[in-house]
């Protein structure tokens, strides 16, 4: 079976929407590079709420590990880019 | 599972009358993260002095606040070493629906199932039922403190 392809562009979009719902941040707020403590004000429950939102919606586990690594938009994408890669393997 | 006795889930919550809303805990599952706690409404309730005096319901905020508690027993039984060092419980965020009024002599039955449980964070799903039918449903974003 052809491997289907992760639309990265959807996905960021998807991503950025769940931030912006859980922070109440507007979406064109929201710089790639904009990290999340600092500049944005998101405390660590909102940050655990994302993370509880995106884990349902794409049917995933991110590392609990991994969690104190995501600082910023940017992090989410490369975490999200890296799991979805490994589960399409699968 | 053994179920929990009042002396036991006061070993894990710290809160005291007039404030403590769990009475019995029915079951706790690690692996499945989810725990179902009991209260008995009683007319002796304090609140129902004020809530309301012709007409007892139970204050909607107490059925948050019940499932708050129940998630911190569930949290205790994930996190048995955390919950040990007797940390302070914050609840963050509430999303809720209530669906029915809980009155007097119900039995309140909370049912919270961890959706993400950190160490120092959490998001539980809580469902309180009445005679198996739910009567509120809730999201609870909490965090735990140590104090050092």
């Amino acid at each position: 079976m052809a491997k289907k392809k992760i639309d990265f562009e959807k996905l960021k979009e998807e991503i950025k929407k769940i931030v912006s719902e859980v922070s109440e941040i507007p979406q064109e707020q929201l710089k790639e590079d904009a990290r999340f403590v600092e500049d944005l004000g998101i405390d660590s429950m909102m940050a655990l709420e994302i993370v509880a939102n995106i884990e349902k919606k794409y049917k995933i586990v991110i590392p609990e590990e991994e969690i104190p690594k995501i600082r910023s938009l940017k992090d989410v994408y490369d975490i999200m880019e890296k799991l979805l890669k490994t589960k399409k393997g699968k | 599972m053994v179920e929990w006795d009042i002396n036991k889930i006061k070993e894990v919550l710290p809160h005291r009358f007039p404030f403590l809303f769990i009475d019995r805990v029915l079951e706790v599952d690690v692996n499945q993260r989810k725990a179902v706690c009991l209260k008995n409404v009683s007319i002796n309730d304090y609140f129902f002095e004020g809530h309301f005096p012709q007409h007892p319901i139970m204050p909607g905020v107490l059925i948050i606040e019940a499932m708050a508690q129940s998630s911190i027993i569930l949290f205790a039984s994930l996190k048995p070493e955390i919950a040990k060092l007797k940390p302070d419980y914050y609840l963050g965020k509430v999303e809720a629906k209530f669906l029915k009024p809980v009155n007097v002599g119900d039995v309140l039955i909370l049912e919270v199932e961890g959706e993400k449980i950190l160490d120092n964070v959490g998001v539980v799903k809580a469902e309180a039922k009445v005679n198996n039918e739910s009567v509120a449903q809730a999201k609870l974003t909490f965090a735990v403190k140590i104090n050092r």
